[in-house]
């Protein structure tokens, strides 16, 4: 064991989420969690079985019922919403869906929102460097209505990676795109950690993105439900969730 | 900020409806207050060759608000003016006789006042006569002919040898034309002025006077024991004061300006009220549209305070271009607003809009201050958006009521009640402004509140139509999209509130003075003025019944020295004061207008307001006798005479009312007018950054079998629902209010009073609402991008 994976870049410890909408809904049930740095880890389960409310706790945008949370060495559960929201800016990225570029910016711009929000100049080129890393050095200047789908992913990519954080939580990236962009964001991802150490925790129904990450991690109705740590192939992680489906 | 700025050039359209509203706001402050600057109070021509005016002692502010003076006995007046000639460079120092006199050019002079409608100044110089040394303050001269000589002997603007029909406080009189001069009004002898005159109130001096030698002239003490209070840079006991010019003005053109500036005022206080209001609720509207892109502003890292301090950059940069615009359409509004102001009596013939720029300026930072406000809300709440929100598939509404918004409505609700209940007690002049006040304070609770009745209000309306496919599209899309149709009845119930409100209070508030009026005349009719001032004393005398003579008197009680309104009756032997006075002495000093001071017992009470007093007829005849008639209640057939009418009771007093009516109409049609052409650009705004941000929700209608008729139909119902939910609500809150202030005014007046809806205004504002919310909300479907 190495002295970086001493500490974890997330790490869940008993957490517990209850939704309170008329009836309680228990979304997940004492889970715990570790993610070690510079890994990438698939989150797959059935619907509904809290594979979303994960990664909202994971990533501090939701706060816990109960257990502990530690993004990076830090405890969220008693940051204010303003530290919380500083934990956010400087340590976590997202990637979403629906991409969720802000569409009066442009390409750069949008990248180089974390920065600016954070009171930040960027670094000449650095946010140059960025777009070029995800391939899209040429389209710095345009809005995202004028980007394909797979593009407007990419400068996503690239604006949860600009800031340099912790951890990258990734919601479905590849849930909204074509098959051959699906592949360049997820190789995009695969090399985020390879050559720049980056964590990364990406929540999937596709066995095939899956099958992208160091280790996957199953979850059926709030539990833990295992593991397979480094997947060969998409086959292997479909079995195991068509196991889960049928449970 | 350049964020903000990107933010703003992207979705132009959506701020569009601020940018206008802020706009429209800028321009109309703009233009009202360089109107009101614009009419600053100017001492009148008569004085222009006359540096410096010296005024006699003033007592102190009267409860109206305007500085009261004592006059100079004929004594006094010419000790003073003998002493400030012989200030080094003073060339003379003239004292300034005033007295009613009008000229009765082809018999009537009713059609002399017709004329002088037109041109307030010109009628108001032309009942004037003064005495001829007095036509050097104004550098008037002899165009023709010689000077008065003797009684009955006038300079005019008419040929030497013209004999002229006059009417003054005496009556009917026929006088000479001696000369021929280039003032305005008649001028007769000094002395023939001085007998007319009510009393000397002011000297002007000619030449170049030495200010400071004038000032130590009037602080020596006066002549007349210096009994008298203090006043600007005289001592106490001083004889005078160097007059503040403006103070010089025309009472009637100050009373013109003066209403003027109330109509600037009502419009400035509605526009920038409604301009919050639209601007609020395109905010509002705009955010929650906006939740999405703030939760993901908020996931990448932006704290709620950042998030809200972009929501006023943005509307800051649309309030400057706003402004931008405003400002040049308001500097070119005001002179073009200056006729109309003069012609409806608001301000004095000759006035003119003059470039403010320090109002330009104040209305440009008024309107961004106006926007942040108005935006206020909204970025508060857009603050507290988690993060979470850009997760969310699609934006479900959140709740359309809070509990702030409940507490500030009812608060609202309860202090625009209490004010509509004290509406009855108040004067006249201010009922207008309360009233306004009120209305603005019941809608903002009926706006706030709406959430809660629009649901149930929903269901009711649109029930018979629940079984149709439209029927359903609208009742659902409606019942889940409160805050929309709140957004959309908001400015409608303003609307249709203001119209209901406003016209209906004054209206009944009117009705019911005549009949209060009325029934305190004990007679069946009523000689009044016809085209006068007043009715003269020789006409007067001739009338069976008691001829009141107002005038104003100096009156020292229980230490305080004060003007007071005296009348003179004749079945009167001493001072008759008010019995809300405490301490009534037995005896009193009245000081009358001559300046001369009597001493007076008090033989009664009456139970009016303190600050009148009644006194001997003769009396009053006797030191004022510029004094002129207002009304003279018959108890008999009128005999009839020049500058007299006969009416019925019922008609003087309406006609008393149509005097401040037709000012209060224009008034109401302006605010009005304003109000309604706000609020169709927020219904417009709203419903098209509504529909707009539907289009998905119209596709999926279409694709579910529905052609763009259908959509047309759904929008349009949902927008005339809206509307309707609108006029409910304003109607409503204006009727409840109307009743409660019917039951007020019925308990003052003692008996019941008929409630005046204003249906025709009503209607037609209903009417222009709804059209432009169809409009509004068919265009976006009209013009939608191929799919």
């Amino acid at each position: 064991m190495s002295i970086t994976q001493l500490r974890t870049a997330v790490e869940l410890r008993a957490v517990t989420r209850v939704y309170d909408a008329g009836t309680a809904v228990t979304a997940l049930d004492a889970v715990d969690l570790a993610i070690p740095p510079a890994t990438f880890t698939a989150v797959m389960g059935p619907s509904g079985s809290g594979k979303s409310t994960l990664l909202r706790c994971a990533a501090g945008l939701d706060r816990a019922t109960s257990g502990d949370v530690i993004i990076d060495g830090v405890a969220v559960g008693s940051l204010s919403e303003r530290a919380l929201t500083r934990l956010r800016r400087e340590r976590v990225g997202f990637v979403f869906q629906a991409f969720n570029l802000i569409p009066a910016l442009s390409a750069e711009q949008n990248v180089a929102l974390p920065l600016r929000l954070a009171g930040k100049r960027p670094a000449p080129g650095q946010v140059a460097a960025m777009l070029a890393e995800v391939g899209l050095a040429d389209r710095a200047g345009h809005r995202p209505s004028e980007l394909s789908g797979g593009q407007q992913q990419r400068v996503a990519l690239a604006r949860a990676l600009v800031s340099r954080p912790a951890v990258l939580f990734a919601d479905e990236p590849t849930g909204a795109l074509d098959t051959k962009a699906s592949r360049e964001v997820l190789r995009l991802l695969r090399l985020a950690v390879d050559r720049h150490s980056q964590t990364i925790v990406m929540v999937t129904h596709d066995p095939y993105a899956a099958a992208h990450a160091d280790q996957v991690v199953f979850l059926a109705d709030g539990r833990l439900a295992g593991r397979l740590a480094a997947p060969s192939h998409a086959t292997e992680i479909a079995v195991r969730m068509a196991e889960l489906e049928e449970r | 900020m350049s964020l903000a700025w990107s933010m703003v050039r992207h979705r132009f359209a959506a701020f569009a409806g601020t940018c206008v509203a802020v706009a429209l706001g800028v321009a109309l402050i703009a233009g009202a207050v360089t109107l009101w600057a614009s009419s600053r109070p100017q001492a009148p021509e008569r004085y222009d060759a006359a540096p410096v005016l010296v005024h006699s002692p003033s007592v102190g502010k009267g409860s109206d608000g305007y500085t009261d003076y004592r006059s100079w006995t004929a004594g006094e007046a010419d000790d003073l003016a003998a002493r400030l000639a012989q200030v080094p460079g003073v060339t003379r120092a003239v004292p300034d006789p005033v007295f009613y006199a009008q000229q009765l050019e082809t018999a009537q002079p009713a059609q002399a006042a017709q004329r002088g409608e037109d041109a307030q100044q010109l009628k108001t110089e032309e009942t004037k006569g003064h005495s001829w040394s007095s036509a050097t303050l104004g550098g008037y001269r002899l165009t023709a002919g010689r000077a008065p000589a003797r009684t009955k002997e006038v300079v005019s603007h008419q040929p030497p040898g013209t004999r002229i029909e006059v009417l003054t406080a005496r009556g009917p009189e026929t006088w000479t034309v001696t000369g021929t001069t280039d003032g305005p009004g008649l001028y007769v002898t000094d002395s023939d002025a001085r007998k007319r005159a009510g009393g000397v109130r002011v000297i002007g001096l000619t030449g170049r006077p030495d200010v400071d030698r004038v000032r130590a002239v009037l602080q020596e003490r006066g002549p007349d024991g210096g009994q008298v209070g203090d006043h600007g840079d005289a001592a106490p006991g001083g004889a005078g004061a160097i007059a503040d010019r403006a103070g010089l003005e025309d009472e009637e053109i100050t009373r013109t300006r003066w209403l003027g500036a109330q109509l600037i005022i009502a419009m400035v206080v509605l526009g920038a009220f409604v301009a919050v209001f639209v601007i609020a609720s395109t905010c509002a509207l705009s955010a929650a549209q906006r939740q999405r892109e703030i939760g993901l502003l908020r996931a990448v890292g932006a704290t709620p305070g950042q998030v809200r301090r972009l929501m006023y950059a943005e509307t800051a940069v649309v309030a400057t271009l706003g402004g931008l615009l405003g400002v040049p359409v308001g500097a070119l509004l005001a002179p073009l607003l200056a006729e109309p102001m003069v012609a409806a009596g608001l301000e004095p013939a000759g006035f003119e809009a003059t470039v403010q720029p320090l109002v330009l300026a104040g209305s440009f930072g008024l309107g961004i201050v106006v926007a942040l406000l108005g935006a206020a809300a909204a970025a508060r709440r857009s603050s507290r958006v988690p993060a979470l929100e850009a997760l969310r598939d699609a934006a479900a509404e959140r709740r359309a009521m809070t509990w702030p918004r409940g507490v500030a409505g009812a608060l609202s609700g309860l202090a625009g009640a209490a004010l509509t209940a004290a509406l009855p007690a108040l004067p006249l002049t201010t009922q207008t402004t309360a009233a306004l006040g009120a209305a603005m304070l019941l809608l903002v609770a009926a706006a706030l509140l709406a959430p809660v009745v629009i649901v149930p209000l929903v269901r009711v309306l649109t029930r018979p139509w629940r079984t149709t496919a439209t029927g359903m599209l609208v009742r659902e899309g409606t019942l889940t999209g409160v805050r929309r149709v709140a957004s959309t009845a908001a400015p409608v119930l303003l609307t249709v509130g203001f119209t209901v409100l406003l016209t209906g209070s004054i209206a009944t508030i009117n009705e019911s003075t005549g009949l209060d009026e009325t029934a305190k005349l004990p007679v069946s009719h009523v000689a009044a003025p016809d085209g006068t001032p007043g009715i003269s004393e020789a006409v007067a005398a001739r009338q069976p019944g008691e001829a009141p003579l107002p005038s104003e008197v100096v009156l020292t009680l229980n230490g305080t020295t004060a003007a007071y309104e005296a009348t003179g009756e004749t079945d009167v032997t001493g001072a008759v004061l008010s019995d809300r006075i405490a301490h009534r002495p037995a005896a009193v000093e009245v000081t009358f207008a001559d300046g001369e001071t009597v001493r007076l017992r008090v033989t009664g009470t009456h139970d009016g307001p303190a600050e009148l007093i009644t006194l001997p007829r003769a009396q009053v005849r006797e030191h004022d006798p510029d004094a002129l008639t207002d009304h003279i209640l018959l108890t008999g057939p009128a005999v009839p005479g020049p500058g007299l009418k006969v009416l019925t009771s019922h008609d003087y007093v309406q006609e008393l009312i149509e005097e401040e009516d037709g000012i209060v109409r224009v008034f109401l049609l302006v605010l009005i007018t304003l109000t309604a052409g706000w609020t169709a650009l927020a219904v417009a705004n709203t419903l098209l950054m509504a529909t707009a941000a539907r289009r998905d929700e119209f596709r999926a209608l279409r694709l579910a079998g529905g052609g763009t008729v259908h959509a047309l139909r759904v929008a349009g119902a949902e927008a005339l629902l809206a509307v309707a939910a609108g006029t409910v609500l304003g109607g409503g809150v204006a009727l409840v209010t109307l009743l409660g202030m019917r039951r007020a005014v019925e308990a003052e007046v003692g008996q019941s009073v008929d409630l005046q809806i204003p249906w025709t205004q009503a209607t037609a504002v209903v009417l222009t609402c709804a059209v432009i919310a169809v409009a509004a909300t068919s265009i976006p479907i009209l013009r939608r991008r191929p799919t």
